[in-house]
């Protein structure tokens, strides 16, 4: 194997492929990640799309601010195996995962899902399937910064 | 060294890591009573699985065994959030 074979091996396809699942702290914009995923190809005819924000509520408390916290390197992992299995598992053509960490106020983005197929009903499946994919599988967790204190979401399991 | 995360580091007395000693040979649930004897609330979650193991960014199995250089994590219940 020539040693351009292994330098290609170890990075990602393209850089576009890379942006397709991210762990970041700023904000991103939805237009730029909808353009991102319709230039991946002309055959793309449906678009769904998933938007997590921060509400300023959660069982019944005031809410001021979260804070996200990821486990670097498996949360980035567990997003690149959900597109991947989105990619086999659905009739669809690209599939983008963002997800932020940090400090977000309320009303801000948090999770970006979008699910581009030739056709709507494949890309709702695969856009609902993969953030409650998200949900289950992938190390982030959410202090909840209430007036009367901070709480880890489940804390009391 | 273990990573911690969430509750686990309030747990741990704030702080982001746990050195412990584990000799060569253990599994994940040696690792399990040995953290139960130093941090009991922490061992507790690890007993009810509220809090898994993670070997290498893959959720471990108890009788996984743990090698020397293995990155080893304690994970609390994800962020989740009701459908």
């Amino acid at each position: 194997m020539s040693l351009e074979h292994i330098t290609k091996a170890d990075q990602p396809a393209t850089d576009d492929e890379a942006m397709l699942v991210r762990v970041q702290r700023e904000d991103f914009s939805i237009d730029e990640e909808l353009r991102r995923v319709r230039r991946r190809s002309k055959r793309i005819g449906g678009i769904a799309m998933f938007l997590g924000t921060a509400r300023d509520r959660s069982k019944g408390k005031d809410v001021d601010g979260i804070t996200f916290e990821h486990y670097e390197g498996m949360a980035q992992k567990k997003l690149r195996e959900i597109r991947e299995r989105a990619l086999k598992d659905f009739d669809v053509i690209e599939v983008l995962v963002l997800h932020r960490y940090g400090e977000i106020g309320i009303g801000d983005n948090i999770v970006l899902i979008i699910a581009g197929a030739e056709h709507r009903a494949e890309a709702f499946r695969a856009c609902q399937w993969a953030i409650d994919e998200l949900k289950q599988i992938t190390p982030i967790w959410k202090l909840e910064h209430t007036p009367e204190g901070e709480v880890w979401v489940e804390e009391h399991p | 060294m273990i990573q911690l995360f969430g509750m686990t580091k309030m747990l741990a007395g704030n702080q982001g890591t746990l050195s412990l000693a584990l000799p060569d040979g253990k599994r994940v649930k040696d690792l399990v009573s040995v953290i139960d004897a130093a941090y009991p609330k922490i061992g507790e979650l690890l007993q009810k699985k509220k809090v898994l193991v993670s070997v290498n960014q893959e959720i471990a199995h108890e009788d996984l065994e743990v090698k020397d250089g293995d990155e080893i994590a304690l994970l609390p219940p994800f962020a989740g959030g009701n459908r």
